[in-house]
């Protein structure tokens, strides 16, 4: 865990990282529930990892509070694509666009979101889904990530960190009041 | 009986449509909170509005508020659906003038149940 300088002089206070709040149990739980409720009844998520395709699609939304960071689903395009045809049934359409795809894989995205959320120490707010490339991993110390298959197709959920990691503060150098007190 | 579905995501629009259409509802939609207040004043009188918390433009608790100002709406059940689960805004949820509130994921038999419990099913699903 790393600790935040405060501008005022206060001591450091320490800022959490998720494997602190959340584990990958829990993440895990939380995925299978929503695919099981949302996807489908007999729509399982197994946990083996396997190796994500080159074209991939993430969904994701912001989580904002005492933990600040984003809960990211990341899956092969075509994975994506599938999910949304299971997620509608029969009220997909024959030809599926990008923004059937974006809005169904965001939802998802939401629901495993909103329930992170409620599952780590709050308040805090959720954002809208948004539907692109993975926001960048800022600090790999503040990551949980599972890795599963869905109908034989690699995923990933990741809760990663919004902050990049802190530096270790050193005592020499950090603290403000201690050379102003020698002179 | 009839009822509005309020939600940004149209996936999840379907899917809450859907199920209430299988217990008999006629339904309407609508993408987020102003959306639906248009389509009340247009004059459209649903039994039953099921609402997301997070939308653009106008969000469901801001929703719920609006329908509770106006005396005119007073008879309208409002449900939540959202991913929004901490006890807190459950709380803020109910006491700005929710009705119930049903936690996504969820089942079709959880939404009828909850429904029941407010004495929403139509006689059709009830039988």
């Amino acid at each position: 865990m790393t600790l935040a300088p405060d501008a005022v002089g206060r001591p450091p206070q320490p800022r959490p990282a998720i494997p602190a709040l959340i584990d990958e149990a829990t993440v895990e739980s939380i995925a299978g529930e929503t695919w099981i409720a949302l996807v489908g009844e007999d729509e399982v998520l197994v946990p083996i990892p396997g190796d994500l395709p080159e074209d991939t699609l993430s969904a994701w939304v912001d989580v904002v509070g005492p933990w600040t960071g984003s809960v990211v689903l990341t899956t092969g395009r075509q994975t994506a694509a599938d999910l949304t045809r299971a997620l509608l049934g029969e009220a997909a359409p024959e030809l599926l666009d990008h923004e059937d795809v974006a809005d169904a894989f965001g939802e998802i995205a939401n629901v495993v979101g909103g329930n992170v959320k409620a599952a780590i120490p709050g308040p805090s707010t959720l954002g809208l889904p948004e539907v692109g490339p993975a926001p960048a991993v800022r600090n790999p110390a503040d990551v949980c990530r599972i890795e599963v298959c869905w109908r034989g197709q690699p995923l990933v959920v990741s809760v990663q960190g919004a902050l990049p990691s802190l530096p270790v503060p050193n005592t020499q150098h950090d603290n403000p009041h201690q050379n102003g007190a020698s002179q | 009986m009839r009822a509005l579905v309020i939600d940004d995501s149209r996936a999840m629009r379907r899917i809450v449509s859907a199920a209430l259409e299988g217990f008999g509802y006629e339904t309407r939609q609508a993408g987020h909170g102003q959306e639906a207040l248009d389509v009340l004043q247009e004059g459209y009188a649903p039994d039953l509005c099921t609402i997301d918390w997070n939308m653009p433009v106008m969000d469901g608790l801001q929703f719920v508020s609006a329908v509770r100002a106006n005396p005119a709406w007073r008879a309208l059940t409002l449900m939540m659906v959202t991913s929004e689960s901490e006890q807190g805004q459950i709380v803020r949820a109910l006491a700005a003038g929710a009705h119930e509130y049903v936690i996504k994921p969820f089942t079709a038999d959880a939404l009828r149940d909850k429904l029941a419990l407010l004495g929403m099913l139509p006689e059709e699903a009830v039988l």
